[in-house]
């Protein structure tokens, strides 16, 4: 046959083809385990009453300092805080931590996982200061602490911190920078499992000028968005608020600073183009006229900045801290009610709120520079699922004993570990 | 004046030695006969000759004594002197010994004469030898013997004549065909040492002259022709002492005996070792070259000679008798070693170059006479040396050359990346790899070394043990070495010399040449250079019953040379053979040849069986489990898949893109239409393409990794790449005829289709290689993967975490390591990872591994190593896990201790108490304080063995497949990992290697076999 050869050929290729597609193999199947990191809720120090929201009964915890290391369930949503701190397998939906001096002062934070950086823009180290600073080691290993404090008068401390393996330490504001009023502290774990919480109490005598839980950033930026800042609305009652900005590099800072709120977006008079140097905590008083009860700040800077606002109230202080972009997750607020509050230019978050009777409220926040959501009683947990782009968020709470605050972060984002194999091949260079 | 005219009447006396001599003796006898110098008598000793040799001297009229066949050389000249009249002046009396097989110059004896007359203090004197045939040939001009017995003439081998050692020479003794001897001298020492029949007594009794206090000289302007008629066995040794008449044991028997009667006594010791060791290294040297009886000879003669002492006993008090002076004087003419071995070199290389180089045969015109005017006037047209650079191979090697110095500028040092291994500091590594039965690799590894490992020893030994700079030659310099292996392959196809060296040049860049470079195969890069060596010998695959035996073991050789770097080239040649074996059955039931069919599945059958018995026990160990076959030296790294496989690319890190096409799959398909032998070639490339394309779409898992890589098929793709050059080279070859002759048509468009596509594959990837295949992951570097502390501590363990980038992704991936880098050789043998050690880590990286550290240190590891690791929240995690305690954190990496680990081997007391026990890398020799359990916490081996006083301990398997001992007593212990069965198989394997070298070897052929005229 004339064309015998060509079929011959052909049939061959094809057959080779057919079994090399079936017998393809996948090289290299990965393998993940995905879980989100337990996150660790602060201790209760002495004088204080804690207690964490969780969305669960069957939510597990271990307690820092015990000899367990067995998370074992909380068996209720409101879970009362003694001392230690405690790690909560919260599953992806943020405990807050709600803690408060009966009728002095109160303040927030969401439990997180550990974090790498951490810092805190707030706190005195005066006569007046009771605060503490609060390193956590969750982990079974010893951790080395790095902590560096500046003030007004320049950078003040820079010290080695060991923290034993679950255990924590509780550091007085007052021993970091004596005498400075205006303190910044930045944490950095070298190593170890790390969660850090700063407490800033002041008095005065045996009178209490208030406090609150200072919520931590992760890292300097040339861009600060503070969500919420709480604003008395009567001209009378109404404290200036006070901008307290730190430039951590070498070189001074150009800023500005604009308010956004209900009335729209505009740059206080002496708050443009303003130069602050480095090294030094600074101390702007901020007092922008507007309507509403709390505006957000964004401050734009040629420098990486930290910068928080505190806000005197009556017998209570608030700091507002820097918040990140947000993105969707869940917050547990058992026993709580506070106020969502979000700017960015085109504002679109989808939250969905989970209450104790087992129903769903869902509500789309829309917006432009700011806009806010109460929660209602009897929500056990609010899920931010579809939020817009460049939005950020923080909440605020009033209480009988103080109003607090804390950003819109996640406690704990879900952790993809992949497994690991055994090769040989990691020997080579 | 006087005295000269006194000493002229020196009287001669002439004593031929006959023994079957009637070849040579006319031309011996008219020899004598026409000397310018008459000898005064001739006296002609027959031997007991059975030839017409007795007759012959009859003719002559030469006064003849007869003895048996069994008399010596030494006790017939000696009877013959004997009944030789006597002078008064006895100085002036000389004995003329001549040999039946030696023709004497005309003026011989006349210059002997002259010699003798002028030197009062010379006793012997010896013509210069010139061989029978060739008169130019050199054989003597005077002789000594060497330390190991050999006879020692100081010529080179074959030297030529042209009168560079003429003169009058000292020298340590003259051979006695033609020597002229005093006979009051030659009687006073007793003559010839009648222990020495034949053979041997001419250096004897030139000693004993010599330490009588006389001389001995060689005469240059005497000559004569030697036809060395019992030295190259054209006659047979009938002498009484000679066992089993055989002359090469006499001679090596007569040398020994020779060198132990004459030395001085603390001289015989070593003198002894050296005659042994001498005569095993020859025995062997004769059994490569399958000459069973000289190896014997060899022994036998020393053993002759020990069984005997006596006669060296009462020799040697002989000549203490008659030694005069210091024996001290012969020093100078024996030959130093360092001489010796020099000339041995210098045969040795001789040899090698003629057998690679043969001398070419000028060839010489007979219509050519060139007359000497001719000769003068004729321009001299030699070659300028500019036209080397006109050569095509002088180009492409330079072209080659200048495209390595740009791919390779990362790897000037020492290489490691991709499949390849760091290289241990020495051969010495290699060697001890490959022999020792234990090998310290992951939790450790009994398995049998892989024979590659044997064969870069080998060579690294050949460049000083230097293992690095062999791997960094071998590989920058690998393309040239493949161009040269190829061009001796298409020089067999065609004589075109551009078309052979550009299709070398192509089988250099080839894609799989690229990427085996590139990614560090060494297994596949060993395959690209034997390939066409094979291919070559690959011409006779259809006849294979006309292949010699020798060279079906040569090839056989090559072959398991070839199958120890690549395993997947067994599995073609399998396929090869079964095709073949059913081609060969079709064509017998068609002719009926039986005989044919059967030497030819033998054959067959030899050449796949012989390289499968010479790799044991490897060859057993990569059969199971089957999947072994596809693993190729080295680190398991992805190929490319079938995808690429079918353009025969083998991908993989470092190989060319897709889009850089070359042109053989084009190549083997269109020589499968072909009618020329190209078919047959395009044929075999088709099934290997196939082949690659079907195991390339499989992944394996082996070589120290459990994740599933795609089967590297690069053997495979290089032997389908060189089919399909050569069918390319058959059809451009032939086309070209083709294409000058005829009008445009379809083949023209066909050659220059095929050309276009083999230049832009060419330029393309000399492109690539020189820009971004130059940055591939085989490359010089310092770098090391562990902290120079964690290897300080000898033999413990560490788990390496770390990501690496395995098919394009980022991996978390891990191993155990012994404080260092991964070696070569140590992928292959790496054993699979314990199940409870890899839940560990898991459990590690995801937090959840409480028992982790526990799990680790039970398993004897002391250290977790994450290296340069980005990813903090796996340091955060494992730092919260306990039971690691951070040791440093560094740029390289963050190192943690793993809390309750003690070490390799544990003593647990039969309270529960622990303590680590010392240990080196394998074995230990420590102390125990009681009864109690020992833990070794390596891999379960049944060759694992404590000693305790002489006794062995009861071992067992614990849960975690460790391995335990139980200690009844305090007191000293030994553990071993005895490597007897490895010993076993090693020596199995060298005796099979020996066997089939020296069945390869060519094979020697005995004096009497050689032509005298190749003898001279």
């Amino acid at each position: 046959m004339k064309f015998q050869r060509f079929f011959s050929v052909v049939a061959l290729t094809t057959v080779t083809l057919i079994l090399a597609n079936l017998l393809a193999g996948v090289a290299s199947k990965e393998q993940f385990s995905e879980n989100f990191p337990a996150v660790v809720c602060p201790p209760t120090l002495p004088g204080l009453t804690s207690q964490i929201s969780i969305q669960k009964r069957s939510v597990k915890f271990r307690t820092v300092g015990s000899n367990s290391s067995k998370f074992i369930p909380m068996r209720m949503t409101r879970f009362k805080v003694i001392k230690n701190p405690i790690l909560v397998d919260a599953q992806g939906i943020s405990p807050v931590v709600w803690q408060s001096k009966a009728g002095n002062w109160t303040g927030g934070t969401i439990c997180t996982a550990p974090v790498s950086n951490q810092w805190f823009v707030g706190g005195t180290s005066d006569v007046t200061t009771r605060g503490h600073l609060v390193l956590v080691n969750s982990g079974l290993s010893e951790s080395i602490i790095d902590i560096n404090v500046w003030s007004e008068n320049g950078p003040e401390l820079s010290k080695v911190f060991t923290v034993s393996d679950n255990s924590y330490i509780t550091l007085s504001l007052d021993a970091l920078a004596p005498g400075a009023t205006q303190i910044v502290i930045h944490v950095a774990p070298r190593s170890g499992r790390v969660n850090s919480f700063l407490i800033d109490e002041r008095g005065k005598g045996l009178r209490s000028l208030g406090g609150e839980m200072v919520n931590s950033s992760i890292e300097s930026s040339k861009d600060i968005f503070i969500p919420a800042i709480p604003r008395a609305v009567k001209i009378a009652s109404r404290i200036p608020q006070e901008l307290r900005v730190l430039v951590p590099g070498d070189s001074d800072a150009n800023f500005s600073v604009e308010v956004v709120s209900d009335d729209g977006k505009f740059t206080p008079v002496g708050l443009d183009e303003e130069t602050i140097k480095s090294g030094v905590v600074n101390t702007i008083s901020i007092d922008p006229d507007i309507s509403s009860t709390f505006y957000g700040l964004v401050i734009h800077s040629d420098q990486p900045i930290v910068a928080a606002v505190y806000s005197r109230g009556a017998k209570d202080f608030t700091w507002s801290t820097a918040a990140p972009k947000l993105s969707p997750f869940a917050l547990s607020v058992t026993g709580l009610n506070p106020t969502l509050i979000f700017t960015g230019d085109s504002i679109d978050v989808s939250i969905t709120a989970k209450l104790s009777s087992g129903k769903t409220i869902k509500r789309r926040i829309l917006g432009s520079d700011i806009g806010f959501w109460r929660v209602p009683d009897s929500v056990l947990s609010v899920s931010m699922t579809k939020v817009s782009k460049d939005t950020y968020g923080a909440a605020l709470l009033s209480s009988q004993s103080g109003t607090g605050y804390f950003p819109l972060i996640p406690g704990s984002t879900l952790t993809r570990s992949e497994v690991p194999s055994a090769n040989i091949r990691v020997l080579n260079p | 004046m006087a005295e000269k005219a006194t000493k002229s009447a020196l009287h001669v006396s002439a004593i031929l030695v006959v023994h079957d001599g009637a070849r040579w003796l006319p031309e011996v006898v008219a020899s004598l006969m026409s000397q310018s110098r008459h000898f005064d008598d001739i006296l002609a000793v027959d031997t007991g000759s059975t030839d017409s040799s007795k007759k012959l001297l009859t003719t002559a009229r030469l006064s003849c004594l007869e003895l048996e066949r069994e008399v010596g050389f030494g006790d017939a000249v000696w009877i013959a002197t004997q009944s030789l009249e006597e002078n008064e002046n006895r100085e002036n009396e000389w004995l003329w010994i001549l040999h039946d097989d030696c023709v004497m110059a005309s003026d011989a004896l006349e210059q002997l004469i002259n010699a003798v007359e002028d030197r009062p203090q010379v006793v012997m004197a010896g013509p210069k030898i010139l061989g029978w045939h060739d008169r130019s040939h050199l054989l003597e001009i005077g002789i000594s013997i060497a330390s190991d017995g050999a006879r020692w003439t100081g010529l080179e081998q074959h030297e030529y004549d042209q009168g560079q050692r003429d003169g009058v020479h000292e020298v340590l003794a003259v051979s006695t065909a033609g020597a002229l001897i005093r006979r009051d001298v030659f009687e006073d020492l007793g003559g010839f040492d009648h222990n020495l029949s034949l053979f041997r007594d001419d250096v004897d009794f030139g000693w004993r002259v010599r330490v009588a206090g006389h001389s001995v000289i060689a005469v240059s302007e005497a000559k004569a022709f030697h036809a060395e008629a019992s030295a190259s066995e054209r006659r047979p040794i009938d002498v009484a002492n000679a066992f089993l008449h055989r002359p090469l044991l006499l001679d090596r028997r007569n040398a020994a005996y020779v060198l132990l009667a004459n030395s001085t006594w603390w001289m015989l010791p070593w003198l002894f070792l050296q005659l042994l060791g001498s005569s095993i290294a020859r025995s062997i040297a004769y059994l490569v070259a399958k000459l069973p009886g000289y190896a014997s000879d060899e022994i036998l003669a020393i053993i002759t000679l020990v069984i005997h002492p006596r006669e060296l006993i009462s020799a040697r008090k002989f000549r203490r008798k008659h030694r005069l002076i210091s024996a001290r004087v012969v020093k100078e003419f024996i030959p130093p070693r360092r001489k010796q071995i020099r000339q041995s070199i210098e045969r040795l290389f001789d040899s090698i170059r003629l057998a690679v180089l043969p001398v070419a045969r000028e060839k010489v015109s007979v219509d050519e006479v060139i007359t000497d005017d001719e000769d003068l006037l004729s321009p001299v047209d030699s070659p300028r040396w500019r036209s080397i650079f006109r050569k095509p191979k002088v180009i492409a090697g330079s072209i080659m050359m200048l495209v390595l110095l740009a791919w390779s500028r990362n790897r000037f040092g020492n290489l490691v990346g991709g499949s390849l291994p760091a290289t241990p500091s020495g051969a010495r590594d290699l060697w001890s790899t490959y022999f020792e039965s234990w090998h310290q690799v992951g939790m450790g590894s009994e398995s049998a070394a892989p024979p590659w490992i044997a064969v870069l020893a080998s060579l690294a030994t050949v460049l000083l043990g230097k293992a690095s700079l062999l791997i960094t030659l071998g590989i920058f310099f690998a393309p040239l070495f493949f161009m040269l292996s190829s061009y001796r392959a298409f020089s067999r196809i065609t004589p075109h010399e551009p078309l052979r060296v550009g299709a070398s040049f192509l089988y250099a860049i080839s894609p799989v040449s690229i990427a085996s470079i590139n990614s560090g195969r060494i297994g596949t890069l060993a395959v690209l250079l034997l390939l066409p060596f094979l291919a070559i010998a690959s011409s006779q695959w259809s006849s294979i019953e006309r292949v010699s035996w020798r060279k079906l073991f040569a090839y056989s050789l090559l072959l398991s040379v070839l199958f120890s770097f690549s395993t997947l080239s067994m599995i073609l040649l399998l396929s090869l053979t079964t095709v073949k074996v059913a081609l060969d059955y079709r064509e017998f039931l068609v002719d009926g040849e039986q005989s044919i069919f059967r030497i030819r599945i033998v054959k067959r059958l030899v050449l796949l069986l012989v390289p499968f018995l010479v790799l044991i026990p490897w060859s057993f160990k990569i059969l199971s489990p089957l999947s072994g076959i596809l693993l190729e030296p080295g680190i398991a790294t992805s190929g490319g898949g079938f995808r690429l496989a079918m353009i025969a690319n083998p991908g993989g890190a470092g190989s060319v893109p897709w889009w850089i096409v070359a042109p053989f799959t084009a190549l083997i398909i269109i020589g499968l239409f072909s009618r020329t032998r190209a078919k047959a070639v395009a044929e075999f490339g088709f099934g290997a393409l196939g082949l690659s394309v079907i195991l390339g779409s499989l992944t394996i898992t082996g070589n120290g990794s459990s994740t599933p890589t795609r089967v590297w098929v690069g053997s495979l793709i290089a032997c389908a790449t060189l089919a399909a050059i050569i069918t390319g080279v058959i059809i451009l070859d032939r086309l070209r005829e083709i294409l000058v002759v005829t009008n445009f048509h379809f083949r023209h468009m066909l050659a220059l289709s095929l050309t276009i596509a083999t230049v832009f594959y060419s330029i393309t990837s000399i492109f690539w290689v020189v820009t971004a295949g130059s940055d591939s992951p085989v490359r010089a570097t310092s770098q090391t993967v562990l902290p120079a502390f964690l290897g300080a501590e000898a033999g413990s363990k560490t788990v390496v975490l770390r990501e690496v980038n395995s098919n394009g992704r980022v991996n978390l991936q891990y191993y155990i390591t012994r404080g260092h880098d991964a070696f070569l050789g140590e992928p292959d043998l790496a054993p699979v990872e314990t199940e409870e050690i890899t839940k560990a880590v898991r459990e590690l990286v995801d937090g959840t591994g409480i028992s982790s550290s526990k799990t680790l240190a039970r398993f004897g590891i002391k250290y977790l190593f994450v290296k340069n690791s980005e990813n903090r929240e796996l340091i955060q995690t494992i730092d919260g896990l306990g039971g690691f305690a951070r040791a440093s954190s560094t740029s390289a990496g963050v190192v943690w201790r793993v809390s309750g680990a003690l070490g390799r081997l544990i003593y647990i007391s039969r309270s529960g108490d622990s303590f680590p026990l010392e240990s080196s890398d394998v074995g230990a020799r420590t102390n125990v304080p009681g009864p109690g359990t020992i833990l070794l916490t390596d891999t379960y081996s049944r060759s694992w063995q404590i000693f305790q006083n002489g006794v062995r301990l009861e071992r067992s398997q614990d849960r975690n497949g460790l391995t335990t001992f139980r200690v009844e007593e305090k007191g000293e212990i030994s553990l071993v990992h005895d490597g007897t069965i490895r010993r076993g198989f090693l020596s199995l394997q060298l005796v099979l290697i020996v066997l089939v070298l020296v069945l390869a070897a060519p094979s020697g052929r005995r004096k009497r076999e050689i032509s005298e005229k190749e003898l001279t």
